[in-house]
């Protein structure tokens, strides 16, 4: 008998933007056309899906055969850029609906890519937003930190955060930092 | 067969007696036989056997199998000597087998096969044995009796009347089990040859339970308390059931604090899956199944007089694990803040209908934070309780502290 494998949805890392903007390595796990495409963060995590909580501060459509939606999401330590286009009709209305500035929730795929001047941009590919309250984002805000913080306490002993090591030569301590200034920035 | 299995199997039945062998040295000594000797890998596993346990000082392994040994303590890998009553006897599912069943003694019970090619004489239910010679082997992550060529079987003329030990729910393994439970929960049956099933629960957790039509089975009543002896406990992806056919059940006085194995989840709720929100149920006692927009119910076809109901489907994800939570109507109500009645008013009056009231739950809870406790069925955790996360103070002093850094 063959064991069944259930599907097993991938988890949504909770990362921080000054992780994430850092984030440049790019893989794919297996051969086939349809295999997941992760990014490896700094902290030494693979990811396929982010969960974010900040602050929406502005908006914009663009295209005009093929309309999407830009947004700034802040959180305490910098900015995400994330982007709904046609082929996420549900996440673009979501989108479209908020108005900024708001507190939103955001699910979604982390995209690299590469400037015609050679810088790496990372985006959000929404799969989902939506407005939030402000304990939301403070929660977020130490969830995010308790599992970066997590990540660096494992770091060196995964094969993921090896790669890690390879690609962006972290450094903890400064992972730490940031993780303590965005706790800071909570306030009471 | 491969050698190395086989030494696997040798160190095993000796690490078992309390002796340290050493596995190249069996090996070694199995591959002389076979290989340069030309015996038979089955014959060199008995020599190698027998002449380590004299060597270790050990009995009760190889040649010694004519000593009797209580059910409860063989395991896979040995040829066993058992004496035990026949206390059910199953249909056999292949012409290659001649009966199957359990068999018990005052220890335990284990299940038996017969190889129809074993020629042996059929078992009576309800009659005592003599097993010389038969081995023991796993089927299905339970242990199992097989009895083949070389077993004798006597028939004993003695009957010791038998007092299963009560298993704890939460501690059953695949093979056999005897349990006091309660009924709490008679579900559907899914299936025509099935008489019924549904959930049993003792102190320490639940089980499903199966029982099949098969004449003179009866049906356990719902909330009552049971004995149940020599029940079946299968393994399915990694999930126990009982199957009750095998069993003797009684009624028992007194009432079972049925425990619940809950598990707890904390995290952000990432996924509003669709069939959420307001839906439509079969009217039909008994089926409940979710209608589609047409009203068609799979097996009911059109059901005009359908009812409403409020449920979610949502991903709770804490950033290591997603789990797929499945809530009903009195916690979507709470957390959505809209009860039934007013779903439906606003979804018959709204242009959008029934996608209104899922726009409505999905962005009162997405992207949330929440704690879920309930039962976990089939890979969806059934939350029973769900609850809005707050912020707590000395979390965040907590973390602080553990991040360490200077203030910047």
């Amino acid at each position: 008998m063959t064991p069944q494998t259930t599907f097993e949805r991938e988890p949504a890392r909770r990362v921080f933007a000054s992780e994430l903007r850092e984030t440049r390595y790019q893989f794919k796990d297996g051969d086939d056309e349809k295999s997941p495409t992760y990014v490896i963060l700094p902290t030494g995590i693979r990811s396929n899906r982010i969960f974010i909580v900040g602050t929406l501060t502005e908006k914009q459509r663009q295209g005009d055969q093929n309309i999407f939606y830009r947004g700034r999401v802040v959180d305490p330590t910098g900015t995400f850029f994330v982007m709904a286009g046609s082929y996420q009709p549900e996440a673009m209305q979501q989108l479209a609906r908020i108005e900024a500035p708001a507190f939103v929730a955001v699910v979604g795929k982390p995209n690299l890519y590469t400037t015609p001047d050679g810088t790496c941009l990372v985006s959000v590919r929404v799969e989902s937003i939506s407005v939030v309250d402000r304990e939301t984002r403070d929660l977020w805000v130490l969830d995010t930190a308790r599992e970066t913080l997590d990540r660096l306490e494992a770091f060196g002993t995964t094969e993921d955060s090896r790669k890690a090591q390879e690609e962006y030569g972290t450094q903890p301590a400064i992972y730490r930092k940031i993780v303590y200034d965005a706790l800071s920035q909570v306030q009471l | 067969m491969n050698l190395s299995e086989v030494t696997e199997r040798i160190s095993r039945k000796l690490e078992a007696k309390g002796a340290q062998p050493d596995r190249q040295k069996i090996e070694s000594r199995l591959r002389r036989l076979v290989e340069e000797f030309g015996v038979n890998v089955a014959e060199a596993e008995r020599t190698v056997t027998g002449d380590l346990a004299r060597e270790y000082k050990v009995t009760g392994v190889g040649g010694t199998s004519t000593e009797l040994r209580p059910i409860s303590e063989i395991v896979p890998g040995e040829w066993v000597t058992v004496e035990g009553k026949i206390i059910a006897l199953t249909p056999s599912l292949s012409p290659s087998i001649a009966q199957s069943g359990i068999v018990a003694d005052s220890s335990g019970a284990i299940r038996f096969v017969t190889w129809t090619r074993a020629n042996a004489p059929a078992m009576e239910y309800g009659h005592w044995y003599r097993i010389e010679s038969a081995v023991v082997d796993e089927y299905k992550g339970a242990p199992n009796l097989k009895i083949h060529s070389g077993t004798t079987i006597s028939r004993m003329e003695k009957d010791i009347p038998l007092l299963p030990s009560i298993t704890p729910i939460a501690e059953l393994k695949p093979g056999v089990g005897s349990v006091r439970a309660k009924v709490v929960q008679d579900w559907e049956v899914s299936h025509e040859r099935m008489l019924q099933t549904g959930l049993l629960g003792d102190e320490t957790g639940t089980i499903k339970f199966v029982i099949w039509n098969d004449d003179g089975k009866e049906k356990l009543d719902l909330d009552a308390v049971y004995n149940i002896f020599y029940a079946t406990v299968d393994e399915y992806n990694g999930r126990l059931s009982l199957t009750l056919n095998t069993a003797m059940y009684i009624t028992d006085e007194g009432d079972i604090e049925v425990g619940r194995s809950e598990t707890d989840a904390q995290g952000a709720l990432v996924h509003i899956a669709p069939g959420s929100g307001l839906i439509k149920r079969c009217p039909v006692e008994g089926c409940n199944r979710t209608l589609s927009r047409q009203n068609y119910c799979p097996v009911h076809e059109i059901q005009p007089n359908f009812r409403y109901d409020l449920r979610l489907k949502a991903v709770l994800d804490d950033g290591i694990r997603a789990r797929n939570v499945l809530m009903q109507r009195e916690l979507v109500e709470r957390l959505a803040g809209i009860t039934l009645a007013e779903a439906v008013s606003i979804a018959e009056s709204n242009p959008l209908g029934m996608d209104e009231i899922f726009y409505r739950i999905r962005n009162a809870v997405l992207g949330r934070y929440y704690t879920c406790s309930g039962s976990e069925f089939g890979g969806r955790l059934l939350a029973s309780s769900c609850t809005p996360v707050a912020f707590k103070p000395e979390e965040l002093a907590a973390l602080l502290n553990r991040a360490g850094g200077e203030p910047a």
